[in-house]
C-alpha cells in the first residue's frame, strides 16, 4: 500500500551533460571536476529538509546541501565548518560561535546569493524549537537554554547545564531566515521542504515527476567547488531492480546493499563494496505485563535458546556482530568485557526448569496450568526476507527448548499500536539506529512507561533507573564511560531484549568513484571531496 | 401433485440423455484435466493428514539453504529457509482450498438470492438490488482487502470474504438476466398456473434446471480467483504468512534470487499456479459447453 511498485526505467541511459569545464585543482588538490553520481535509494525522501524529515533517505540528502556549525571530520573529530572558531565559557556553560564571513546561501532562480548571517542560526534554533514544528531534533536541544546574536557573524548559545560533548550536538543543520514561507515554524505544508536552499557542496536542481532529486554542484561553495558536478538520487520500489540497475551501470551507486547481494557484488571486480558501520542493533522485546516472562530467568532461557552466530552465517553471510547488551557496539559505551550469552539449549532448559517450568505431554513447557505458548507481532514490509527469516528460524530455537512462538505479521500502523500504544503482545522483533549518542535512557529508564513511548516492554528496575541518572548528569567522560559500562552489565543480566547482532552496512559503488569516505549515519558528509577520473566520466 | 410437476418439468426444455454422451472430445479432455487438478487438491489433503510427504514442509535446515534441485533427496531443491520445496509445494493448494469455497460460498448463495429478487420479483427489489450491486462494485477491490488487512490481520479467510463479497455483483447480474430471459419462455407462466409455490418454481425450475450450469463456471472460476488473488497480495506481502506454504508467498520468497540465477524456488510454485488456474478454467469451460449443448438432442 504504501510502496506500491512503480515503473522505473532502468535501462534509460542517464545522459550526462559535462558542465562547465572548471579547472582542476580549484579545491587545493589535484584530482579533476566534472562527471555524475547516480546512486540508488530503497525508497522515496518525504521531505528535504533538515528539520522535518525524519527518514534516512532524506538525511543523506540534507547532507549534501546543508552545513551545521562545526562537521564531524572521518577520525570523528569535531572540525569547524559554518563556524570558524568557537569559545567556551563559564565552565562550559556558555558557547559563543564566530562564524565564517564568506558563506553565502544557494541562490534561487533569478536571485542573487545571499550571504549567511547570525540571524540565521537563531533563526534556525527557533524554529527547531517552535511548538508548532513537528520535528525529532526537538528533544535533543532542550539542553539549550537561549540563543543571543552578538553581531551578524558571532551567536551566543547559553545552556541550562553544562553536559558532556555539548559541541557535537552544534552540528545541526542551518536553514536560511530568507527561504521560508511562515517565518515562525516549519511544517510539511510550507514550500521549504521539497525546495531548500543550504550554504552545502550541493544545490538542489530539481525533482523530476518520477521523484529523481537532482543535485547540481556548488559553485561557490565556502571549502572549495566540490568535483562531482552532479548527483542524482533515484528511488526504487524494489531492491532486486535497484542492484540490477547497478549491474547494468543504470546507477553507480546503492547506499545501502540488500545483504543477500554483498557475495554476488563483492566478487565482481567493476564494483567496490564499502562496509560502514552503522550504529544500529536487532533484537527481540519482551512484554513484562505478561506474567510469564517477569522472571528474567525465563527471558535469558530465550537468548540461550537461539544460536545468533548461526543465523547471521546464513542469513547475512557473517556480515555483523553479536552483541550482549543496549549499546551499539560502535559506540564508546558499549562494554566489551560483557561477553554475548552462547548457543546452550540445555542451559535454557534448565532455567525455564529453574523458574518453575515442566514440559507437559506436547513438549511445551508449563507452569501452574500456563502455557509457555507466545505471540511474537512483527510489521509487515516488502522487503521483508531477512526478517521473516530471523523470525521463523527463532520459531524454530525455542520450539526445540519447548516453548511455543506463534508470529504473528501485521500490517505497519497495526503493528505499531499494538507495540506502542494497546502494549497488547508478547514478543516483539524490531531494530533500533542510533546517532552518535550513548543515550538509552528512553528505552529503559522506567519514567519512559506509557502510550507512544519507547520503553514498550514496561521494564523497570530501580539500579539501572539510578545508573541512567547519574550518566546524564556527570561531565567527566571516564566517569560516564564507567557508569555506562555498569549499565551494560546490568541490563545484559536483566534481559529485557533478546539482544541479537549490528549488522556492518555496505555501500556498493562503481569503481570509477575515487576517495569515497561514507560517515556511518549521515553519509555524504565528504562527498564533496568524491571524484572521477576524467577519463571515465562518460 | 407429481404429475403437474413432471409437466412443468417437461415444458422447462431439459432431456434425460447423460451429459457426459453430450461433452464433445474437447470439453471431456478439458474436464478430464480440471478433474485431475481437483483429484490433486485430495491427494494433498491425504498426503497432509497421513505425514507421507517426502519431508516435514516446516522443518527448518540452516546448513542447505536456497540448495537447487535434487541435492540431498530434495526434488526441487529447499527455499531460504532451506525447507523442502516439494513438500511445501503439495501442501499449499491447502492454503487456497478451503477460503477458496469460502469465497465461492458467498458470492454464489448471495449473488443468487439478489439475483432472484431482482429478476423474479423485480420492481423495487430490483432497483434496490441494482443499487447494491453498484456499490459493491464501484469500491476497488484491493483497496478493501489492504483496509480490512490493516483494521484487523493479514489472514487468508477475511481476504476470501472480501474477495466473495465483491463477487456477488457479477453472479447476481448473471442469474438476474437469466431470469429474465427465462421469463419470455412462458414456463414460469405456466408453473405458477398449475399452482405450483413460489419456492418450487425458483429452486427447482429456475436455479436447478437453467441456472446450475452459470453456477458451477461461476465457483470453478471463483477458485482460479482465489489463487490468482492471493499471490498478487503475497507480492505485496499481505497474502498468506510464514511459516503457512502458498504458491504465493513462495513465488515471491523466490522471486528475490531469480536474478542471480537461482531460479527454482519461484519456477516451481508459478508452473503450479498456473497449471492450476489453467486446470479451473479449462474445467468451467468443459462443464459450460457440456450443459449448455442440452438444447440441441
Amino acid at each position: 500500500m504504501k510502496r506500491l511498485p512503480i515503473v522505473v526505467t532502468i535501462f534509460l541511459m542517464m545522459c550526462c551533460l559535462a558542465a562547465s569545464p572548471a579547472l582542476a585543482g580549484q579545491r587545493g588538490d589535484q584530482f579533476p571536476d566534472g562527471g555524475a553520481l547516480n546512486y540508488g535509494e530503497y525508497g522515496r525522501p518525504a521531505t528535504l529538509d533538515p528539520i522535518t524529515s525524519n527518514d534516512m533517505i532524506s538525511l543523506r540528502i540534507t547532507e549534501l546541501i546543508f552545513n551545521g556549525l562545526v562537521g564531524i571530520d572521518e577520525k570523528q573529530e569535531i572540525i569547524p565548518e559554518l563556524a570558524e572558531r568557537w569559545e567556551i565559557e563559564e565552565d562550559g556553560k556558555k558557547y559563543t560561535f564566530y562564524l565564517r564571513q564568506d558563506v553565502a546561501w544557494h541562490p534561487r532562480e533569478g536571485e542573487d546569493a545571499k550571504p549567511f548571517t547570525a540571524d540565521d542560526v537563531v533563526f534556525t534554533y527557533d524554529i527547531m524549537m517552535h511548538p508548532q514544528t513537528i520535528t525529532p531534533l526537538k528533544v535533543r536541544y532542550e539542553f539549550i537554554e537561549s540563543v543571543t546574536k552578538v553581531d551578524d557573524f558571532t551567536v551566543t548559545f547559553t545552556l541550562k547545564r553544562p553536559i558532556l560533548n555539548a559541541l557535537a550536538k552544534f552540528s545541526f543543520k542551518v536553514i536560511p531566515r530568507h527561504g521560508l514561507q511562515n517565518q515562525e515554524f516549519l511544517t510539511r505544508e510550507d514550500p521549504f521542504v521539497q525546495a531548500p536552499i543550504g550554504t552545502g557542496p550541493y544545490m538542489l536542481k530539481n525533482i523530476t515527476a518520477d521523484r529523481e532529486v537532482i543535485l547540481v554542484s556548488n559553485e561557490n561553495y565556502f571549502k572549495g567547488r566540490p568535483h562531482i558536478d552532479k548527483y542524482i538520487a533515484r528511488p526504487f520500489a524494489d531492491q532486486n531492480i535497484m542492484g540490477q540497475a547497478l549491474m547494468f551501470n543504470a546507477i553507480d551507486m546503492i547506499v545501502l546493499v540488500n545483504h543477500r547481494d554483498i557475495p554476488q557484488l563483492q566478487g565482481d571486480k567493476r564494483f567496490v563494496m564499502q562496509p560502514y558501520n552503522a550504529l544500529s542493533y536487532s533484537f527481540f522485546g519482551f512484554n513484562l505485563r505478561n506474567p510469564l516472562l517477569v522472571d528474567k530467568r525465563v527471558r535469558k532461557a530465550f537468548t540461550y535458546a537461539i544460536n545468533r552466530q548461526e543465523m547471521l552465517d546464513s542469513f547475512f553471510n557473517s556480515q555483523g556482530t553479536i552483541i550482549s547488551g543496549p549499546f551499539a557496539p560502535g559506540s564508546w559505551a558499549y562494554n566489551l568485557d560483557v561477553q554475548p550469552v552462547p548457543y546452550d539449549p540445555q542451559k535454557a532448559e534448565e532455567l525455564l526448569t529453574e523458574a518453575g517450568f515442566t514440559k507437559n505431554g506436547d513438549g511445551i513447557m508449563e507452569k501452574d496450568g500456563r502455557k509457555l505458548s507466545l505471540n511474537l507481532k512483527v510489521p509487515i514490509a516488502k522487503e521483508s526476507e531477512a526478517v521473516k527469516r530471523v523470525v521463523l528460524a527463532f520459531k524454530n530455537y525455542l520450539q526445540k527448548v519447548g516453548v511455543d512462538i506463534q508470529p504473528e505479521f501485521q500490517e505497519w500502523m497495526a503493528w505499531k499500536e499494538d507495540i506502542f500504544l494497546h502494549h497488547d503482545y508478547d514478543l516483539m522483533y524490531a531494530s533500533w539506529v542510533f546517532d552518535d549518542s550513548a543515550d538509552i535512557s528512553s528505552l529503559f529508564h522506567s519514567a519512559e512507561i506509557g502510550s507512544w513511548k519507547n520503553n514498550f516492554g514496561a521494564f523497570s528496575n530501580p539500579e539501572v533507573d539510578g545508573l541512567i541518572v547519574e550518566a546524564k548528569l556527570t561531565l567527566d567522560h571516564e566517569k560516564r564511560r564507567t557508569i555506562n559500562r555498569k549499565l551494560h552489565e546490568k541490563i545484559a543480566d536483566e534481559n529485557p531484549y533478546t539482544f541479537l547482532w549490528t549488522l556492518t552496512n555496505y555501500a556498493g559503488y562503481n569503481k570509477k568513484l575515487r576517495k569515497v569516505a561514507i560517515h556511518p549515519y549521515k553519509f555524504f558528509s565528504f562527498a564533496d571531496e568524491w571524484y572521477i577520473p576524467k577519463s571515465e566520466q562518460r | 401433485m407429481r404429475r403437474f410437476s413432471q409437466y412443468a418439468f417437461e415444458i422447462s426444455d431439459v432431456s434425460h440423455v447423460s451429459f457426459w454422451k453430450k461433452a464433445g472430445p474437447m470439453d471431456r479432455v478439458y474436464i478430464g484435466y480440471g478433474l485431475l487438478v481437483v483429484l490433486l487438491v485430495v491427494i494433498s489433503y491425504l498426503l497432509g493428514a497421513t505425514g507421507a510427504l517426502p519431508y516435514d514442509p516446516q522443518e527448518i535446515n540452516l546448513e542447505l539453504i536456497m540448495a537447487p534441485p535434487n541435492t540431498g533427496g530434495h526434488l526441487l531443491g529447499t527455499d531460504f529457509m532451506g525447507r523442502d520445496m516439494l513438500s511445501r509445494l503439495i501442501i499449499s493448494i491447502q492454503a487456497y482450498f478451503l477460503p477458496g469455497l469460502l469465497a465461492i460460498g458467498i458470492a454464489i448463495v448471495f449473488g443468487t438470492c439478489f439475483g432472484v429478487f431482482a429478476g423474479y420479483w423485480g420492481g423495487a427489489l430490483e432497483t434496490a438490488t441494482t443499487y447494491v450491486s453498484n456499490l459493491l462494485n464501484s469500491f476497488p477491490r484491493l483497496v478493501l482487502i489492504l483496509l480490512m488487512v490493516a483494521a484487523f490481520k493479514p489472514d487468508i479467510y477475511y481476504i476470501m470474504i472480501i474477495v466473495g463479497v465483491t463477487n456477488i455483483p457479477v453472479v447476481a447480474s448473471l442469474i438476474h438476466s437469466k431470469i429474465q430471459f427465462l421469463k419470455q419462455k412462458n414456463f414460469i407462466e405456466a408453473a405458477t398456473a398449475l399452482g405450483l409455490n413460489n419456492c418450487t418454481i425458483i429452486f427447482k425450475h429456475i436455479l436447478w434446471h437453467n441456472c446450475r450450469s452459470v453456477l458451477i463456471i461461476q465457483a470453478t472460476l471463483g477458485m482460479a480467483e482465489a489463487i490468482l488473488m492471493e499471490t498478487s497480495l503475497s507480492y505485496l506481502g499481505f497474502g498468506v504468512q510464514e511459516p503457512t506454504p502458498s504458491w504465493g508467498n513462495m513465488v515471491q520468497a523466490g522471486s528475490n534470487y531469480f536474478m542471480q540465477g537461482k531460479f527454482w524456488p519461484s519456477t516451481a510454485p508459478a508452473l503450479a499456479i498456473l497449471f492450476a488456474i489453467m486446470g479451473f478454467h479449462l474445467l468451467g469451460d468443459g462443464l459450460n459447453s457440456m450443459l449448455e449443448r442440452k438444447g440441441d438432442r
